[in-house]
């Protein structure tokens, strides 16, 4: 069973603003606990924090500095 | 378990540990009860520990830096931000004759267990008031302890150490390293595994960065990470460059400078501090002091030029000690 | 809050031991310095801010002081530290610069540490004020009793530190007690010069704190006045800005010829003044009078033999407490 780490959709407040992972706090094929801190993404000058979804194995699929949107999948845990 | 974590955070996990279990310990400073302190080192503190613990100041350093120290004489152990270290002007009587002086001359009877929190350095365009390093005019007061890790494993034990110990200490953190959302995305370096569980890191060590033969390159705080792009850039040509995090400057490692210096027979002593009567003089005169028949060549300065920091971004970029800089410095020594 | 004789009588008995540890320190400051004046000659070296005139704000504020409470002082401190119960001996060793010294030595007569009595000094103006609402921040946090005294000169209220500490002091109502001790000169600036004001306790209103003005350098008004800080502080009421009008007698340094002191300014000395009052209201008799100063006499001269006699540090102490955990 996987799932997918999204940005979530009222992680911050205006929809035209866009973030970027600014790093991932564990690396690709790690083990995460559900609710741990996994990145932090920033908006402008605000930095704000990922948590994990689920328990499991953590899958990279986006890189930081890379633009994102809210929704957007950013990895998964299998 | 470790994660991959700023400065900031591995700081402020460092700090909320010891909160959570010294009753002794608090914080003060200016927007530190809703805003963090400016490098987020007690984010949610607020919430977390209430305003009596976490005590937001009006503008006035000399006033609350000066009940630190008070406070830190009748039991406590103060944590202190002051954001910049620009503003060290505004309060340095109390750093200067106070903080530093009364275990002294009170021959002991008085500890003054403190630890300031202070951030340091330019490269962001910030100009000639806010982007000052001088991490040597704090140094040269005796009685202080300066710390200044360059990434984030050190960041969290050596704040543990200073919260420890029981004298003044200022921790310093260069601004671009310290990995907070305002000063744009962390550089690579300053990022480490940080393990879960506090750990301490001892004063007056040297970290060997990166082994190397043909050079040795001294760092602080960001000057550490530039030294690193440079070693990069020369280990494609063939040099190999030793990069040493001097990390701690009051007390100074002059052994593990000196062991490395022996190594390489040459030095480049990279200094984001401005470059007369500084660290980087004293690194070399370390050296030159123990033995200068270590030296292959005659010691380098790569560092910030006597002039105050311009603000246009060429102009900056410029003059500080950045990777390009230290590179050609390190190619001269070797031709 | 009652002027008792018993307490009148300590009055006495405290302004007078602080002049005979003036007066003997005086007397032995020039030793070695004359004819030909070197300021790290003789067994006293080094500048001496004498207290002389000052006695009656010493012993006023620090009978209404409880033991919990903290105290600062700066430069000019020996009167304050009599009256606080500073160890004498040590005391007068520290300014003979020996190992007994309360400092071992280290601070000398502008820097006077005693934690037994909660002592404090600073040698740089206005420095003790912010470590003073510290210390009381301390006790809030700690919640221990405990209100802090900072003791300094009317040029002091010119500092920045002055107005930044005295803002939070009352934005936090500190428990603080800032006494002012208008002697009249800063140096040779006299006050009329130096501040736009004519009484330093009416800016207590810019603080939101209480200010109290004594205009008599009397140990019976000063008393009152500080039992009333302490009381408005001990019940949560925040700070006092306690400004007297007292005296400095010995200039402000050893060897200040104070030329600059106009006729028509030359200052009273309080301790005859008191001791006359206390006889006259009958607290006092003479032969009374005539004991508690010999007491203080030979009590100072015992001090004096035990700073004398004390070993100088080795020299390698120099280097020994420049942070703690080290070598002691």
């Amino acid at each position: 069973m996987t799932t997918e780490v999204r940005i979530p959709e009222d992680m911050w407040d205006e929809d035209d603003k866009t973030g970027s992972i600014v790093h991932w706090l564990y690396k690709d094929g790690s083990t995460v606990k559900e609710g741990d801190l996994i990145a932090e993404v920033l908006v402008e000058k605000v930095t704000l924090e990922l948590t994990a979804p689920a328990s499991g194995t953590l899958r990279i699929r986006v890189e930081p500095e890379v633009v994102v949107n809210k929704g957007d999948v950013v990895a998964v845990i299998e | 378990m470790s994660r991959i974590l700023t400065m900031s955070r591995a700081g402020r996990e460092a700090l909320d540990w010891e909160m959570e279990r010294r009753p002794e310990i608090f914080c003060m400073g200016e927007d530190v009860y809703k805003f963090g302190g400016i490098f987020g080192t007690m984010d949610g503190f607020g919430a977390k520990y209430g305003p009596e613990r976490v005590i937001s100041t009006p503008i006035s350093e000399t006033g609350f830096i000066g009940m630190a120290a008070g406070a830190a004489m009748a039991g406590m152990h103060p944590v202190i931000d002051l954001a910049y270290i620009d503003f060290i002007g505004v309060c340095y009587n109390v750093l200067l004759n106070t903080a530093s002086k009364t275990h002294y001359m009170s021959g002991g009877a008085v500890k003054v267990p403190m630890t300031l929190l202070i951030g340091t350095g330019g490269g962001y365009n910030n100009a000639a008031q806010h982007s000052q390093c001088l991490h040597a005019t704090v140094a040269h007061i005796p009685g202080a302890k300066v710390v200044y890790p360059s990434n984030a494993y050190d960041a969290k034990g050596m704040l543990h150490t200073a919260l420890r110990d029981e004298n003044f200490v200022i921790f310093l953190t260069h601004k671009g390293t310290a990995g907070v959302g305002w000063m744009g995305t962390p550089i690579k370096t300053t990022l480490s595994e940080v393990p879960e569980e506090p750990y301490t890191v001892p004063f007056g060590k040297v970290k060997v960065y990166r082994e190397g033969t043909d050079v040795t390159i001294t760092g602080l705080g960001m000057s550490v990470h530039e030294s690193l792009k440079a070693a990069d850039e020369l280990e494609k040509e063939g040099i190999s460059a030793e990069v040493v995090d001097l990390r701690s400057l009051v007390p100074l490692d002059r052994d593990g400078i000196m062991a490395s210096v022996a190594k390489t027979g040459r030095l480049i002593v990279t200094d984001e501090d401005y470059l007369s009567y500084g660290v980087s003089g004293e690194v070399i005169a370390t050296v030159t002091e123990r033995d200068p028949t270590v030296f292959k060549k005659p010691p380098v300065r790569v560092t910030t030029p006597d002039i105050p920091i311009p603000f246009s971004r060429p102009l900056e970029q410029a003059i500080l000690p950045l990777a390009g800089r230290i590179a050609d410095a390190a190619r001269k020594l070797m031709a | 809050m009652e002027l008792t004789p018993e307490l009148r009588k300590g009055f006495f008995r405290t302004m007078t031991l602080s002049r005979a540890f003036d007066d003997a320190m005086i007397a032995l400051y020039w030793e070695g310095k004359l004819p030909i004046f070197q300021f790290g000659a003789g067994p006293l070296p080094g500048e001496l801010h004498c207290s002389n005139g000052a006695e009656p704000v010493g012993a006023g504020v620090c009978a209404a002081l409880g033991p919990d409470d903290m105290i600062t002082a700066d430069h000019r401190p020996h009167h304050v530290a009599v009256a606080r119960g500073v160890d004498l001996d040590r005391m007068a060793a520290e300014l003979l610069g020996k190992k007994a010294g309360l400092s071992q030595g280290k601070g000398g007569h502008m820097h006077i540490y005693d934690p037994a009595v909660n002592f404090a000094s600073s040698g740089i103006i206005a420095e003790g004020m912010g470590p003073a609402a510290g210390m009381a921040l301390a006790r809030r946090l700690q919640k221990r009793p405990g209100v802090a005294v900072a003791f300094i000169g009317e040029g002091a209220a010119n500092q920045g530190a002055f107005h930044e500490v005295l803002n939070m002091v009352g934005l936090w109502k500190l428990p603080v007690i800032t006494v002012v001790q208008d002697n009249e000169w800063g140096v040779s600036t006299a006050k009329s010069e130096s501040t736009a004001i004519e009484r330093n306790a009416d800016r207590a209103v810019a603080y939101g704190i209480a200010g109290e003005w004594v205009g008599t350098n009397d140990p019976d008004d000063i008393y009152l006045a500080a039992a009333r800080a302490v009381a408005r502080a001990r019940a949560g009421e925040g700070g006092t800005i306690l400004e007297v009008k007292t005296a400095r007698l010995a200039g402000h340094f050893m060897g200040d010829q104070q030329a600059y002191i106009p006729e028509q300014m030359k200052q009273v000395d309080p301790i005859p003044v008191y001791r006359e009052k206390l006889l006259r209201e009958g607290v006092l008799t003479p032969e009374e009078a005539d004991a508690i100063e010999a007491e203080a006499k030979a009590r100072m001269a015992k001090a004096m033999a035990f700073a004398k006699e004390a070993p100088y540090p080795d020299p390698s102490e120099a280097f020994h407490h420049v942070f703690a955990g080290e070598a002691a």
